[in-house]
């Protein structure tokens, strides 16, 4: 659409503007607070401008964390929430895929209820069932571990639907061709659908580790051992002193540090990402 | 090489009757096209003999081996699908080898083979699109050179053509043919285009309702249709179907002699003339009702005195006709073909 009206422009540049910068302007406040001295902010007003103290900050926070909080070196616990979040995004595709393929190319007894029992389960999100949950957890003595912390939350298969979707888009003569050709159904799987279903996988992982590297309430209950602290809780923890000011400095560093894996992951696969939601590969 | 032996072969859908019990001996190299209107089950029974639709009950016979139990893969078939289903993610070369590698055909071979085929089929600068980047045609190709590379014991194909404009479909059909006169390769064909079965088959299979009509070459079909339904079915225009009543009248009578089982006479197009040919004639008294200029000849739309359908007679040429005149249409005796209403058959046969 071209339209030549420079009042319409301009109000709708502005329209943009603001709302970039309500969204870029705290980042720019937790940047700047993480570049500057503990005592900086006593007098009440926060700083704009970077001070000098950044890489002394970032790398207390990278190597010993602070102790008095509770919390062990960020990086311990950016690994942390990379393996949960990578766990929970390759665990919750690998489920949804393979519950996709028999729910629409094997007919089987009970086929819909099947599907439906899995679709029930977009209904109960974690924190729905979490008493529960963690009793199971609990029982299962599981409590601080890997397993604890990722198992549950891969449990739902909300990618399921997705993956049916985009199936029942495949024609059937593809799978009747592959059968001709001497493709088993495995092979048929990884041959031919886990290939189409590319863009798709790529999509949804951008999502899932984003999802998984939010993750807050439960972590929460399932670790009471600092070496399996995620870096959102811990964060809270930091920021949470019982009988001083919380050095905030240091606090916005590890928030800062926190950002950038999500961001990351956006940034190297936004090409696929984009593609994946817009358009399948036919 | 092989040949394909069909045995009282049956499908049902639940309750509902796909295929009757169907009786068929293909030789070997031989190209049968199975024709029939949609839902005659020509597609269901093509399917069944690649082993991608069970059999509901009767035997499968590929070179004299009992495959009804057997995986579309042992079956030794390949088959060319109406949307090609070719790989999209996979090039042109990767489609053609993708059943030689699942065989575990040693590379070399496959490299041979897929040469080979790319050289019969003209696409060896192809080979390393991908199908999104082929036109219709191309892909028709690709799909077809799939199945050669296999050099599988029969082709199956499935309205191939019908995909494809009209021009494409004409140009497809011939090298289709040339191809399958080289390779020998015994073929089943579907299709529902009357012509296409015409052109293509040594001999054609005329299916209705689940039923085979007539098996037979394509001239015998054209000129001795075994059932009514094939006599409409091929040929265009369709033969002209005029009851027996409305044509014995007149001065016919002397000249027409049928069996007293006849009710319904059928009359092609072609063999109705409105000038007197020579020898015995039948004459039919009529009004002009359309006049259709088809090109090279034109269809005359008569409508007969006693009767109710207009009768369609193919014309050379641009007739000094117009709507609403009065007309006397000629047949020949021998050219009539007599059937049974209430049986649906031929009452002249044997």
């Amino acid at each position: 659409m071209v339209e030549n009206r420079p009042w319409l422009s301009l109000l709708t540049h502005l329209v943009l503007i603001v709302g970039v910068v309500v969204v870029v302007f705290p980042v720019y406040l937790a940047f700047i607070a993480s570049t500057h001295g503990s005592g900086d902010f006593m007098r009440g007003l926060v700083p704009l401008l970077p001070g000098p103290h950044m890489l002394e900050n970032y790398g207390r926070m990278l190597t010993q964390g602070i102790s008095t909080a509770g919390a062990p070196p960020v990086s311990i616990m950016l690994m942390n929430s990379t393996i949960i979040a990578i766990v929970i995004a390759v665990g919750k595709i690998a489920i949804s895929l393979l519950s996709a393929y028999a729910i629409v190319f094997f007919k089987f007894p009970f086929r819909l209820l099947a599907f439906w029992t899995i679709f029930i389960t977009l209904m109960l999100p974690v924190e729905v069932r979490i008493i529960p949950t963690f009793a199971v957890v609990a029982n299962l003595g599981l409590l601080n571990s890997y397993v604890g912390l990722t198992l549950p939350l891969i449990a739902s298969a909300t990618a399921t639907f997705l993956f049916r979707q985009f199936f029942l888009t495949v024609p059937d003569e593809l799978m009747e061709a592959a059968r001709v050709d001497g493709a088993g159904p495995m092979k048929f799987f990884r041959d031919i659908l886990l290939p189409l279903s590319r863009t798709n996988i790529a999509a949804l992982f951008v999502i899932l580790f984003i999802y998984g590297w939010v993750q807050y309430l439960w972590p929460l209950l399932v670790t009471t051992d600092s070496r399996y602290y995620t870096v959102v809780m811990g964060i809270k923890r930091l920021a949470a002193t019982a009988d001083s000011e919380p050095l905030w400095n240091l606090v916005m560093a590890s928030v800062i540090l926190a950002m950038l894996p999500p961001v990351l992951v956006v940034i190297f696969m936004q090409r696929l990402f984009v593609k994946g939601l817009v358009d399948t590969e036919k | 090489m092989a040949t394909i032996d069909l045995i009282d072969l049956k499908k049902n859908y639940g309750n509902v009757p796909a295929v009757k019990g169907v009786n068929l001996k293909v030789a070997d190299g031989e190209l049968i096209v199975l024709v029939g209107p949609s839902g005659c089950g020509k597609s269901t029974l093509l399917r069944m003999v690649a082993g991608l639709e069970t059999v509901t009950s009767g035997r499968i016979e590929i070179g004299g081996k009992d495959v009804v139990r057997a995986e579309p893969a042992e079956r030794d078939i390949a088959m060319v699908f109406q949307n090609y289903a070719l790989y999209p993610h996979m090039s042109v070369r990767g489609n053609l080898e993708y059943g030689l590698k699942n065989r575990g055909t040693p590379r070399g071979e496959i490299d041979r083979r897929v040469q080979d085929a790319a050289d019969i089929l003209e696409i060896g600068p192809l080979l390393d699109r991908k199908p999104r980047q082929l036109s219709g045609g191309q892909r028709q190709r690709v799909a077809m050179g799939r199945a050669i590379v296999r050099e599988p014991a029969a082709f199956l194909f499935d309205e191939p053509l019908s995909n494809l404009d009209a021009k494409l479909r004409v140009q497809m059909r011939v090298e289709i043919r040339r191809l399958q006169r080289r390779l020998k390769t015994t073929s089943l064909y579907v299709t529902h285009d009357q012509l296409e079965a015409m052109t293509l088959a040594d001999r054609l299979v005329v299916m209705n309702g689940g039923l085979v009509e007539q098996i037979g070459t394509p001239t015998e079909v054209y000129d001795r249709p075994a059932t009514l339904f094939v006599a409409g079915f091929i040929g265009s225009p369709p033969m002209n179907l005029i009851p027996a009543a409305s044509l014995s009248a007149g001065e016919n009578a002397g000249t027409l002699r049928l069996g007293a089982e006849t009710d319904i006479v059928g009359l092609r197009p072609d063999q109705l003339y409105i000038a007197r040919p020579e020898g015995d004639v039948l004459t039919l008294a009529g009004t002009v009702e359309l006049l259709e200029p088809v090109g090279g000849e034109s269809h005359l739309h008569v409508q007969i005195n006693g009767t109710e359908q207009p009768i369609i007679l193919t014309v050379q040429g641009r007739p000094k006709l117009a709507e609403g005149d009065t007309i006397t249409v000629y047949a020949r005796p021998e050219d009539i073909h007599p059937f049974n209403q209430q049986t649906g058959r031929r009452t002249d046969a044997n």
